[in-house]
């Protein structure tokens, strides 16, 4: 696999925050490698593996959108909800953006009802069967539509299951993570001073609270993926 | 070196099972290309005025300390950041979206593709009330070793169900045990036999059908002996571990339960024996030695 030029800038990183990690106390031991020093209370990451490993992640990425495989982003806090759908349709990759619900991809099947559901109601809204209906109903589905476009809107073009996913927090996203380690999909992880190396597959050692870090490591991926998918379209 | 990993990554790829693999910090080869000014911490160490900053000792001696990218091509533009740019509208988004994965569940679509194009994976349900039982696929078999009405006392009664323990193999070498509650015997059995090709071990087998040496396996309470036996003996064992040598395709072995006769266990356990059972020429291999030495 040819290592490629990312664009990544230690200096750019600290701008960002992304070597801050959380506080003393409530670190991981096995993250010891990956922390260079301790001040004030918080404790700061190696830059210069981050980097390394956001360029191999990023050498993956590219190389297994050459071939491609199907992404998915997962990020369910508050603050950077948003910046992982714009990231994810910037990439054209799918994204879970509020909660991830329990199985989604252990219990595949019923999340097929799920999205057979929500696309059933889509089309009875787009050819207006909704108006046909007394008010109390049309409420009712029209709930449940907002309800499985808030749960599922991301994941609607996602046919079968991924072959890598995003994780960005991994403290957060402990049962997504889960997940895919029982049904081996391989797995790039923010990880953060509290999180366990050793469960994702690479895994980033950043900075998770501050969006900025989140939006630079992300900018990063998305480009990755843009330019494996564009070498893609060329040569299927 | 960065590409043993990833290459070992992208081979995974193009195999159709994906295994985990471990985090290993590979060991970097500096180049001349070295960055002019390499962030080495302790360095920094000795010039730091700052009192409350504490820095780990860097034990490992084959860490990374330097960070060196391929070059940066010529005429390099950094891309712009997803949430700056133009905006694209929903139907571009649903346009870039339906090129890459089709319409999928969407419920609509710009190419004019076909928008219920997933419907064929919906299980059609039967006009009949009786749900037809499905075909033997992939070429596993299923024996059933055991159906039990198992009962769970609530309040307004006892709600009874049936647990079926079934055994699942191809006669080549690959078996599974699975469990399964329903409350219908049907259904129970079937959901063991998904249960059970989802945890399929292989059995080692000699050219005439047989183990290649015998075994103690345990499992709970329940203790099985498997011992290998010259060609034209059968299968002489009782119960599960019947089966599930029958199932595995041996033909000549013998077997022995010692402990409980629990017949969920026991299946268990001599699958626990099959596992730990090797090949002479794997051990061989892992030892470094001619097989001739191992037989003396």
């Amino acid at each position: 696999m040819t290592r490629r030029y990312w664009n990544i800038n230690l200096e750019e990183m600290m701008e960002a925050g992304v070597h801050f990690g959380h506080g003393t106390r409530k670190w991981n031991p096995k993250m010891a490698p990956y922390i260079s020093a301790k001040r004030k209370g918080i404790h700061i990451t190696n830059l210069t593996r981050t980097a390394r490993f956001l360029s191999e992640a990023c050498d993956l990425v590219f190389d297994a959108a050459s071939r491609g495989k199907q992404f998915l982003i997962v990020g369910t806090k508050n603050k950077e909800a948003d910046s992982v759908a714009w990231a994810a349709i910037r990439a054209g990759c799918h994204y879970v953006n509020k909660k991830w619900l329990g199985g989604m991809l252990t219990n595949w099947s019923t999340t097929e009802t799920r999205l057979h559901k929500f696309r059933d109601l889509r089309t009875e809204q787009k050819i207006g069967g909704l108006n046909r209906l007394p008010k109390r109903d049309a409420a009712m589905l029209k709930r449940q539509l907002s309800h499985l476009q808030t749960y599922l809107g991301g994941i609607k073009y996602m046919t079968r299951l991924p072959d890598i996913v995003i994780i960005v927090d991994q403290h957060e996203e402990y049962t997504a993570l889960q997940e895919c380690i029982t049904l081996g999909i391989p797995t790039i992880c923010l990880i953060d001073t509290n999180c366990d190396p050793d469960l994702a597959d690479i895994s980033i050692p950043a900075n998770d609270d501050a969006i900025s870090s989140i939006r630079l490591i992300l900018n990063k991926l998305v480009f990755a993926i843009c330019e494996g998918r564009s070498g893609y379209n060329r040569n299927p | 070196m960065a590409t043993s990993l990833t290459s070992s990554l992208s081979s995974t790829f193009s195999a159709l099972s994906l295994r985990r693999f471990s985090l290993l910090p590979t060991p970097h080869h500096p180049t001349s290309l070295s960055l002019p000014k390499p962030l080495n911490f302790p360095s920094i160490k000795t010039q730091s005025t700052d009192i409350d900053t504490i820095y780990f000792e860097n034990d490992d001696p084959d860490e990374i300390t330097t960070f060196n990218p391929p070059e940066k091509p010529e005429g390099f533009e950094p891309p712009p950041s997803f949430d700056e740019g133009p905006q694209e509208t929903e139907e571009q988004i649903a346009l870039a979206y339906e090129e890459l994965y089709g319409p999928a569940y969407s419920g609509e679509s710009l190419l004019g593709n076909n928008v219920n194009v997933m419907d064929s994976k919906v299980k059609k349900t039967n006009t009949f009330g009786k749900v037809k039982k499905e075909k033997i696929r992939d070429g596993f078999e299923e024996r059933v070793v055991q159906v039990r009405r198992v009962t769970k006392v609530v309040k307004g009664g006892k709600q009874m169900h049936f647990r079926a323990v079934v055994v699942v193999g191809d006669k080549k070498g690959q078996v599974g045990v699975g469990v399964g509650k329903a409350k219908e015997v049907v259904s129970a059995v079937q959901k063991s036999a998904t249960n059970a090709r989802r945890n399929i071990v292989t059995v080692p087998m000699t050219k005439y059908l047989t183990f290649p040496h015998r075994c103690d396996g345990d499992y709970g309470a329940a203790k099985v002996m498997l011992r290998p036996a010259s060609p034209g003996t059968g299968v002489i064992a009782g119960g599960s571990v019947r089966i599930v040598l029958e199932m595995a395709g041996v033909e000549n072995a013998l077997g022995k339960q010692l402990g409980s006769n629990n017949a969920l266990n026991n299946a268990r356990a001599t699958v626990v024996a099959v596992q730990q059972m090797r090949q002479f020429s794997e051990v061989a291999r892992d030892r470094g030695i001619p097989m001739e030495e191992l037989w003396k």
